[in-house]
């Protein structure tokens, strides 16, 4: 029942948000949806029962991703968000059509077929515990051990070539 | 209610009061003062001088590189969270494994430390 | 804790992963005359790790860890072979015109050799995560290099353009690997493979399946996934052509192919269509806009598009007739690993011609070959072969992947053999423009005739060895038959 209630609250808001994000005119605007959107996505982790899932999309995302969005956003600008020259005739029509054409079609494939592959809703909730972190860590440090540290290196690889390519001082090369 | 979503209300107690304690402030503010605008009075403070430009302004690409790092070691700490908590049963090799990543990661704040992206000037 | 990580299996990658931190860390360190070892650090680091490779070749037993989702065999063995000399011809191809143009160095190497690690993992990838990881590996750092040029505005739009569309298939992909994830509860492709068969007429099952061939799509640069190959390719600094359009490639096609072959064979009646249709639009419209490309490495970008359907056919032929997928296999691979030296050998003569000619454009090349006789036997060995003339390396590519369609037999089969030979005439007709211009057009502009336009020792050392490869095969095509035999052995992992 709540979790019911949960689920449409926060879809509904999600949905917002999105639709924010695509349809302000000012990109900071879009940036405030983005983030609706990206916390109530993480009620519904937290209704699924994974805490720590939630818990990093409110740190990462919600936090230094957005903070990143930002510092880019500022950083182009917003007054040239005014420049909204549509190279094809009709775009935004045929944008929203297209966009329909897809929202049916994700409906008529939920709505088809069989739902056995939906698991059953589980009877009793397991109490909430530290479980869910246990879970993610025990396989991440000893099975994905590789995909960690490639995790490591795929960071510093972000973080070197953006400084080189963005960092024009002195110019060593 | 289910006892999981209930050790969850204390969460929504804490963001409801916070955003009643804001709300309330400003509207007890906004019925409490008195209501006498001037052009002057509505303009964005400066430090007493006329603000020049919009406040919407642009800013350096170094603040880039600040946000990228901030997101790199905000990735790290959320793997520290779930490392930490297996560490005992991990041993040795769990402490070599995080010393590894952090080095890699450290060894990228090195580079920026050294093409000069962080001195200020 | 009982966990056991076979180190010797993971020595390339180890030897990779030494090599860009010690390459990274010269950087740092070193003043700029001394740069020069930053290059020689990856190339030797580059050689070093062929070296584990040849002990497990050698010993040539099947390894597997991490509960079957890394596995160490002779499929996955030549394949990072083949990563790791692709690696290393492009590192040569690089070293004089990184340094030559003043581009950060350490940086690019570093890059570079990341992605090379990202490709070998994926080789030995059994599961979805380990997959993923390997892809951004090796995409991530193209990425920003194709941005290396950041003077000029077409490098910039070469980044922009591959990050975006990039980005968005990589979304795709993962979208569908969700979905997949989703709908069956297995991660490994063991389990996968498992848990999807018989289970291609739920539509959410054909939608992941779909996703994740559009996303390999890009990647792959197949038709109409292939808009930004072209202004990619044209913009990026050469040798990163060369690099993404056979390391980056083959890499999209090695993950492909391990989804298709081992995570889903059992749903092959959703994907084989996909692929046929991939494969004959991407030969059809590849090879008729090369047709009209004055430019040579854009000619070389449709070139390449044209080529990834070539490669597509053995595996869409096989599966749309339900043949077995084996051969098919085998002669993909066979085509993957010619085409690397064969393409490779092409870009490095680009790079090599654009010193004296400076310029890209197929006009300036007009009667180069008057001036260097030898410069233009090279354009002509690297273009015939890739129109696959005999006795060149090529001839042997086309005829594997028509052996292959030979054997699965079946109408549907038959038509996209014959639209194959079809193209294959037509790109003859581009491929072989490229050669009469070299030699037989007048010059209709002055060449740079100086010591700085001859070609650099490591660029020379690059051309010969893909000139005797290319050679080499096509006169003893068993020389690359053994790639073919050797990925058969294929471990499912798990």
């Amino acid at each position: 029942m709540v979790e019911g209630i949960l689920f449409v609250l926060m879809a509904v808001t999600a949905l917002a948000g999105a639709v924010t994000v695509v349809v302000a005119r000012n990109p900071v605007y879009s940036a405030m949806g983005l983030l609706g959107t990206l916390f109530s996505v993480a009620v519904l982790y937290v209704a699924q029962l994974a805490h720590f899932v939630a818990a990093v999309q409110v740190i990462v995302y919600a936090g230094a991703v957005m903070t990143l969005f930002l510092f880019v956003i500022m950083f182009i600008g917003v007054d040239t968000s005014d420049d909204r020259d549509e190279r094809l005739p009709m775009q935004r029509f045929w944008v929203g059509i297209l966009a329909g054409v897809i929202v049916l079609l994700a409906a008529g494939i939920t709505l088809s077929g069989n739902f056995d592959w939906v698991p059953a809703a589980v009877e009793t909730i397991p109490e909430a515990t530290n479980g869910t972190i246990q879970a993610i860590a025990e396989p991440l440090f000893t099975d994905w051990v590789l995909a960690f540290e490639a995790t490591a290196l795929l960071l510093t690889i972000s973080a070197a070539g953006a400084i080189a390519l963005a960092h024009f001082k002195g110019q060593r090369t | 209610m289910s006892p999981y979503f209930e050790s969850y209300l204390t969460v929504g107690a804490f963001a409801g009061l916070g955003a009643v304690l804001v709300l309330g402030m400003l509207g007890i503010a906004a019925v409490l003062r008195p209501t006498n605008p001037t052009s002057a009075k509505k303009m964005t403070y400066e430090c007493g001088v006329d603000p020049v430009g919009s406040g919407w302004s642009q800013t350096y690409v170094r603040y880039y590189v600040f946000g990228l790092l901030f997101v790199i070691f905000e990735v790290e700490a959320v793997f520290i969270f779930p490392w930490a908590i297996i560490l005992e049963r991990l041993g040795v090799f769990g402490l070599v494994e995080m010393m590894i990543f952090i080095f890699i990661l450290v060894l990228g704040l090195v580079y920026a430390i050294r093409k000069g992206v962080l001195e200020w000037e | 804790m009982t966990f056991t990580i076979d180190y010797l299996a993971l020595a390339p990658e180890l030897v990779i992963v030494g090599t860009l931190l010690v390459v990274f860390t010269l950087d740092m360190v070193l003043t700029r005359p001394k740069k020069f070892w930053i290059a020689t650090a990856a190339v030797a680091g580059t050689a070093l790790a062929a070296i584990p490779l040849v002990i497990l070749g050698v010993q040539g037993e099947t390894r597997s860890m991490f509960d079957g989702s890394y596995v160490v065999d002779e499929f996955a063995l030549v394949l990072k072979g083949l990563f790791i000399v692709a690696a290393y011809l492009v590192l040569l191809m690089s070293h004089h015109y990184i340094e030559s143009e003043r581009y950060y160095q350490g940086e690019y190497y570093f890059l570079l050799l990341a992605s090379v690690l990202g490709s070998l993992v994926m080789a030995s990838s059994r599961d979805l995560i380990i997959l993923f990881i390997g892809l951004e590996l090796t995409t991530a750092p193209l990425f920003l290099l194709t941005g290396w040029r950041k003077g000029d505005a077409k490098s910039n739009e070469a980044s922009l353009k591959y990050f975006i569309l990039g980005v968005l298939s990589t979304a795709i992909l993962l979208y569908g690997m969700s979905f997949l994830y989703g709908l069956t509860g297995e991660i490994t492709f063991s389990g996968l493979a498992e848990a999807t068969a018989g289970r291609g007429d739920e539509p959410a099952m054909v939608m992941a399946i779909l996703f994740v061939i559009v996303g390999f799509g890009f990647k792959i640069a197949a038709v109409p996934f292939h808009f930004w190959a072209p202004d990619t390719y044209e913009g990026a600094p050469t040798p990163i052509t060369a690099y993404l359009s056979v390391n980056s490639k083959i890499a999209g096609f090695v993950a492909l192919l391990l989804m298709l072959y081992i995570a889903l064979p059992g749903v092959s009646e959703v994907w084989a269509p996909a692929l046929w249709i991939l494969a004959a639009l991407s030969m059809t419209v590849g090879n008729l806009s090369a047709l009209r490309q004055t430019n040579i490495v854009r000619l070389l970008a449709y070139s390449s598009v044209a080529q990834a359907g070539f490669m597509l056919v053995p595996f869409a032929a096989a599966a749309v007739v339900g043949a077995d997928l084996e051969e098919a296999f085998a002669a993909t691979v066979v085509y993957l690993a010619i085409y690397a030296v064969m393409n490779l050998g092409a870009f490095a003569v680009v790079i090599a011609g654009a010193r004296k000619t400076r310029s890209g454009e197929l006009s300036a090349w007009a009667g180069l070959a008057q001036v260097d006789s030898r410069l233009g036997v090279l354009v002509a060995v690297f273009f015939f072969s890739l129109a696959g003339i005999p006795p060149l390396a090529g001839w042997f590519a086309k005829f594997a992947m028509f052996r292959s369609v030979m054997i699965a037999g079946g109408t549907t089969t038959v038509v996209l053999a014959v639209i194959a030979a079809v193209n294959a005439v037509i790109a003859l007709y581009y491929y072989a423009k490229v050669v009469k211009t070299v030699w037989v057009d007048d010059p209709t502009g002055e060449f740079v005739e100086d010591v700085e336009a001859a070609p650099a020792v490591s660029l020379r050392l690059a051309l010969w060895v893909s000139l005797a490869l290319t050679v080499a095969i096509g006169f003893f095509p068993a020389l690359v038959t053994f790639v073919g035999d050797a990925s058969r052995v294929i471990a499912v992992g798990g």
